[in-house]
């Protein structure tokens, strides 16, 4: 593993790479609470993962902002853009945190998966049966987060998992889905994960 | 470790992680918006967050475990600083607000474009939403927005279950890009969605 490769200027839009470490920070957040709540060190790793991700977007990000302010008017109008990718990279170190708990066996005291019973967004593992309704559609057909609330932020198949999936990912059966949602949506989808409906309400 | 004390913990634990992504939420609220308002509210949070944060690690603190048990303890006590770290990762973002740096077009971009955004609609006099409590309105499960605050005139509140919805209310929302239409739709109570009011 080269955990210190050398990270060389590349000229990209701060735009792009602000977007990229907003999204991958609050992934890597519900990620990390997935791999505590279901005690899964696969999860874990892919938290680390994302946080070199991150660790080079942030210094990308630092470069590409200190080449686009030329006066004292860019530096101060830039400020705000470097503070707020510096606590996007907070986030992701906070999930990092989360991800050495189960790495390191920490531990996960049972008030964790009480209180995230109770919490206002709810983690969900559920599991696609063969006779699913889900089986074979993709993301983009179901469209899960306009009409329950609800989003996939991976999908464990077999061996591999799937972080983030895209609209065009297929869900095959057998699938794992890590989820999070409204409690009603993540109820709604288990349902149908399971058979026990076959169309959303809505 | 007796009951009441166990569920003193969850409780404290659940407040501690859905008091921080609130804040975090109304830190890039306050960001598109451009809102001392919002920005305020997340600075306020955050010492309500401080107190909060050390109420829990006493009550674990004080749980009478048994070494064996120090471990899931100690995870324990590591998911607070967690949340804790997140809640300052928000005050940050909140305080360039604060400080009146004017918000790079960058940043405003980069808030709109993310998968989870954040927005704001006006109940209108016909909306189903006028004159409900949150509870009642269900907007979550009707439309995947989360309703972060409600602004009613000078004033920002924190929805609670029994907060009844009024007619001019602006909600502050974050939810998945897909779900602004809906939400628009709700509060105009027209098949129109309600054009996006730049607030302040």
């Amino acid at each position: 593993m080269n955990e210190w490769e050398r990270i060389e200027y590349k000229p990209i839009p701060v735009r792009t790479l602000l977007v990229e470490m907003k999204n991958l920070s609050e992934l890597m957040l519900d990620l990390a609470y997935s791999a505590a709540l279901f005690n899964s060190k696969e999860l874990a790793e892919d938290v680390l993962e994302l946080e070199r991700r991150v660790d080079t977007l942030a210094y990308l990000l630092k470069m590409n902002t200190m080449i686009a302010a030329r006066n004292a008017k860019d530096a101060e109008d830039l400020l705000g853009v470097s503070i707020v990718a510096r606590s996007a990279n907070k986030i992701s170190s906070a999930a990092a945190d989360i991800a050495h708990i189960v790495l390191r066996d920490i531990g996960i005291h049972p008030i964790v998966r009480e209180a995230f019973e109770k919490v206002e967004e709810n983690l969900g593992r559920i599991e696609v049966s063969p006779n699913s309704a889900l089986v074979d559609k993709t993301l983009e057909d179901l469209e899960l987060a306009a009409r329950i609330g609800v989003d996939i932020i991976a999908i464990h198949r077999g061996k591999d998992w799937v972080i983030n999936p895209r609209k065009h990912e297929l869900i095959l059966k057998g699938d794992v889905m890590m989820v999070r949602g409204t409690l009603g949506g993540v109820r709604e989808l288990r349902n149908l994960a399971e058979g026990a409906s076959r169309q959303l309400q809505r | 470790m007796s009951e009441e004390h166990f569920r003193k913990i969850v409780e404290s634990l659940v407040t501690l992680k859905d008091t921080s992504e609130l804040m975090l939420d109304l830190a890039y609220s306050s960001l598109l918006l451009n809102s001392r308002e919002l920005a305020q509210e997340v600075h306020e949070l955050e010492n309500y967050m401080d107190n909060l944060h050390t109420e829990f690690e006493l009550l674990v603190l004080s749980s009478g475990f048994s070494p064996g048990e120090s471990k899931d303890f100690l995870g324990l006590i590591r998911l607070g600083v967690v949340t804790e770290q997140i809640a300052d990762a928000a005050a940050e973002i909140a305080e360039t607000v604060l400080r009146e740096l004017e918000p790079h077009p960058v940043l405003k971009i980069a808030i709109a474009e993310a998968e989870e955004t954040v927005t704001s609609a006006r109940v209108s006099e016909h909306s189903p939403l006028n004159g409900r409590t949150m509870k009642e309105a269900r907007i979550a499960d009707e439309t995947g927005m989360w309703i972060l605050a409600i602004k009613r005139g000078k004033k920002c509140i924190r929805p609670k279950p029994e907060t009844k919805i009024e007619a001019g209310d602006v909600l502050i929302a974050s939810g998945y890009a897909e779900g602004e239409d809906d939400l628009r739709k709700l509060a105009s109570g027209s098949e129109e969605p309600e054009e996006y009011i730049p607030l302040f």
